[in-house]
């Protein structure tokens, strides 16, 4: 078969599977939020309401309408992508994400990204010098990582920078400038990076340690090659599929469901609070478009990291 | 050499991509919020969804809507007992000598703000037009009001079964005779009507920006207050100063000052200033306690915090009196009062096997029941447990904060004596195998739980059998109104905030005809009950009223139709350069046109 059939085989394949998925996880969350969510019309109503008024509000809602009817109208408008209005404030839901997303990628990406450079960089010393100083302080990190939860982290982290050194705000988000988006993003990171890094390190420090034994690597060091060019060229190549995968999975949850304990402890007007907001009130606008955004950005993805591993990989790529 | 050839690889793509969204994300935010002079920077404990008025009937938005909109009256900033002022009136209203005719005149000179809704996008003058409109659409379907019952079956037209339609359709008793004056019919009288226009629910809105923005007017507010907002999110609202808002200078003695009971406020020097006297308000929307508290104990965090009960020891020098710590009194400006409103325990009369019975023998024993639990209700532990004993337990439903409180009124109903409550069983007949179950409702939440499991030890020290209680917990508060708006629990903890300083607006929790799914949540019926607050009702404040209002006050604590109540005590603490007296009760969001900040802040 040729490059281009390949590619489209690739591409349909992925379309399929897209389909399928946003089916499925459309449908199970619109039944949970249906049979099990909150009713969102007591939140539409008044302290003194009248049968007649509740049931106006059900059938402005929609909510006396069957489960099949709502639901298919549910994907007719998700394919004109009309994802209609938040039931509370009346906001278009495409706008709230439009204002929502952006702030939650500037918050929360300095900290992925720089987290998951610095996991990257320390597990490969410690896979490299196993029972070094740098493994060992490796272990105790990501020990002690794993067992403080963000939210402690996240009060120390504020305690001391924001009311003690004063450097930085305590909350809020007043970004015009980047020396206001520095200021504002600086302890939210670092709450992020020690949160992460301990689970990162772990498995980054796994993978390499496989890789470290693999013939190629083996190889290139018998052959007298220097640490860096093994590390790189050889160690970082062939662990990249895992690493890719983790890192590639994450990125949605980032853009969809940002971090519900730091936007709401910095009180940052990002896709998480939006998310949380609308899960207390039961406003299904916004939760199912936030599902069903979530499952097309898991669904790209997968199929990048499918692209990327089979460029780093020739035995994918031929498979 | 490895760590170099390690580190720029992996580095680089990641301090790109940094860069790149630091430089794509910094268009975004308030590009003027250096400009402005003057910004106050407010705190509250929760985040409104929409600022439309209709919809504003809670204390967060009423918070915002109550200084982007104009009100017909307001209350003075600083009179307490609440008075009445007008504030887009010109005067309080002619009424007829039978209380049902309202004529109003609007004043001169107020203008909504300018926005794109109309015509050029320079906003007009307000009319007596916009005052019709603006309860006219309560009774609309697609304002989905959560006010309209305030003035159904009350004015002229609008009774239960009536629908607005159109904006263009009339309404008997609602009309703009001119320009600038407002006619109402009520139904009858209604004493409480004038300061029903002082609500959030009443703010005037125009009706070009209604239809303008449509179902989006709740986060594109257009009105004629003091401020107008600049930004409205999940987490902070900005207001700006109306530069068209001229209301002319500030009357402190006209606003109640008392140099006595304001003295340390240093209130003085905004006599006399037009307001509002800051540039900028920013309104944070701040749930958690210890964020709130963080927030103001850091520089350039919040001005002003209502101090959660959990964190009172950090604060208070003594509970009774109630006093500051010298250090947080030398550091900051304190004030503290009771809530205009309360919290209690109600059962589901509709219930017979607890409440109403038409059989007689079966209704006094299911009375007995109920006192019985009331009796076993320990109202002091309470306190101490979840209101660091800083709330106040009165009888019933009428709070210390409202004139018509009884203090002399004997306390016996909220007073903890589990062995009356098991001898009131026994003497009822009652017995561990008779008792009839109950469902208990909660919120899901860690202290709604305890609260549970505190009760529910009470109530086995009574002699109910454990396991007798079944609590059944609810995600959020819209399902739990749910349950009790359908009959489903039969005891239940709810609160109640007062939108007016009256008791009429309490005592309707147990007015008939407002049965579940009204504000009757415990399904009180008792038609003598129903017939003296109707009468009530109609009658202006003065002692017969007063007298009324405490009989059926009495008559609920004699039915044991409720367990209560306790009015919580708020806690304030704001930076000495602020100059206000905060209170959010029944002022609402009124007092941040008065709000002023020192020149020289930093």
């Amino acid at each position: 078969m040729s490059a281009g059939g390949s590619r489209g085989g690739f591409l349909l394949d992925r379309l399929v599977t897209a389909t399928a998925l946003l089916l499925g996880v459309t449908l199970i969350s619109f039944t949970l939020t249906v049979h099990f969510g909150p009713d969102p019309t007591w939140e539409q109503l008044g302290r003194n309401p009248t049968p007649e008024q509740i049931e106006q509000v059900r059938q402005a809602l929609g909510q006396d309408r069957g489960f099949l009817p709502r639901y298919a109208d549910f994907l007719l408008r998700l394919a004109r992508l009309d994802l209609g209005h938040a039931l509370a404030s009346g906001e278009p839901v495409v706008d709230l994400l439009a204002r929502a997303i952006p702030v939650s990628l500037l918050l929360l990406a300095p900290g992925f990204l720089i987290g998951i450079v610095l996991a990257l960089a320390l597990a490969m010393v410690a896979a490299w010098r196993p029972r070094g100083f740098v493994d060992r302080l490796c272990t105790i990190v990501s020990a002690t990582g794993m067992s403080l939860s963000l939210v402690i982290i996240v009060i120390a982290l504020q305690a001391v920078f924001a009311v003690w050194l004063d450097w930085f705000p305590a909350r809020g988000w007043r970004v015009h400038d980047l020396a206001s988006y520095l200021r504002h993003v600086t302890v939210p990171s670092l709450g992020l990076i020690v949160a992460g890094l301990g689970y990162n390190l772990r498995f980054f420090r796994s993978v390499f340690r496989n890789v470290l034994h693999d013939p190629p690597v083996r190889t290139a060091r018998a052959y007298g090659f220097g640490d860096g060019r093994i590390a790189i060229r050889y160690v970082l190549r062939a662990a990249a599929p895992p690493i890719l995968t983790r890192i590639l999975v994450a990125v949605p949850l980032i853009v969809i469901s940002g971090s519900l304990i730091i936007e709401k402890h910095f009180g940052i007007p990002g896709i998480g609070m939006v998310t949380w907001n609308a899960m207390m009130s039961g406003d299904q606008p916004v939760m199912m478009a936030v599902v069903s955004l979530s499952s097309v950005l898991f669904v790209l993805a997968l199929s990048v990291t499918d692209l990327l591993t089979g460029l780093l990989d020739p035995k994918v790529r031929g498979a | 050499m490895f760590f170099k050839g390690l580190w720029i690889p992996i580095a680089r793509p990641a301090v790109l991509a940094l860069v790149s969204i630091a430089v794509i994300g910094c268009g975004r935010g308030e590009t003027d919020a250096e400009t402005a002079q003057k910004v106050y920077r407010h705190a509250i404990d929760g985040a409104p969804a929409s600022l439309d008025p209709a919809h504003a009937d809670n204390v967060y938005a009423a918070t915002l809507v109550k200084n982007l909109f104009d009100t017909l009256y307001r209350y003075k900033y600083l009179s307490r007992p609440y008075e009445l002022v007008p504030n887009l009136a010109e005067d309080f209203p002619e009424v007829s000598e039978d209380g049902r005719v309202y004529r109003i005149r609007l004043r001169e000179g107020a203008r909504f703000a300018d926005d794109p809704a109309f015509p050029g996008g320079l906003g007009r003058a307000v009319t007596a037009a916009d005052v019709v409109y603006s309860l006219k659409r309560h009774f609309m379907s697609e304002t989905r009001s959560r006010g309209g019952w305030l003035w159904r079956d009350r004015i002229v037209g609008l009774e239960s079964d009536a629908t607005i339609r159109s904006a263009d359709q009339s309404v008997a008793g609602l009309a703009a005779i001119d320009e600038r004056t407002v006619r109402i019919e009520l139904t009858e009288p209604y004493p409480q009507f004038t300061h029903t226009l002082a609500m959030a629910l009443s703010a005037v809105v125009p009706r070009e920006a209604v239809e303008y923005y449509g179902r989006e007017f709740g986060v594109h507010p257009v009105g004629s207050g003091p401020f107008v907002l600049n930004r409205f999110d999940e987490a902070m609202a900005v207001l700006e100063a109306n530069p068209g808002f001229d209301r002319g200078p500030v009357d402190l003695a006209a606003e109640g000052f008392d140099p006595q009971r304001h003295a340390g406020y240093d209130l003085e020097p905004i006599d006399g200033k037009p307001y509002p006297l800051v540039d900028r308000i920013e309104v944070h929307f701040i749930s958690e306690p210890s964020a709130r508290w963080t927030s103001f104990a850091s520089d350039g965090g919040v001005d002003v915090v209502m101090v959660p009960p959990e964190l009172a020891e950090r604060v208070l020098e003594s509970r009774s009196p109630l006093r500051f710590k010298p250090a947080i009194r030398e550091r900051y400006r304190t004030l503290h009062g009771l809530e205009a409103g309360f919290v209690y325990h109600g059962f589901n009369m509709a219930n017979p096997e607890i409440g109403h019975s038409a059989d007689p023998v079966r209704d006094r024993k299911n009375r007995a029941l109920r006192c019985a639990m009331r009796d076993a209700f320990d109202w002091s532990a309470r306190n101490e447990a979840f209101y660091h004993g800083l709330g106040r337990v009165f009888p019933g439903a009428i709070p210390p904060v409202l004139a018509a409180y009884d203090p002399p009124f004997d306390d016996d109903s909220v007073t903890h004596r589990p062995r009356q409550a098991r001898q009131r069983l026994q003497s009822a007949g009652w017995t561990a195998d008779t008792l009839p179950p109950m469902i208990y409702g909660l919120e899901a939440s860690i202290q709604q739980r305890q609260m549970f499991e505190q009760f529910r030890a009470w109530m086995q020290e009574a002699g109910f059998p454990p396991g007798h209680f079944q609590p059944r917990s609810f995600a959020g508060f819209g399902e739990y109104s749910r349950a009790i708006g359908q009959r489903e629990l039969d005891f239940f903890l709810l609160g109640w905030t007062l939108s007016y300083p009256d008791a009429q607006y309490s005592l309707q929790l147990f007015y008939g005809p407002n049965a579940a799914p009204g504000a009757n949540s415990v399904n009180y019926d008792n038609p003598e009950f129903d017939r003296l607050f109707e009468r009530a009702s109609t009658l202006p404040a003065g002692p017969e009223r007063t007298a009324l209002y405490r009989r059926l006050n009495r008559m609920i604590i004699e039915d044991c139709v409720i367990i209560g109540s306790l009015s919580r005590t708020r806690l304030y603490l704001w930076r000495p350069d602020v100059r206000m007296f905060p209170d959010r009760e029944m002022v609402g969001g009124y007092f941040l046109r008065f709000v002023d900040v020192v020149e020289d802040r930093p």
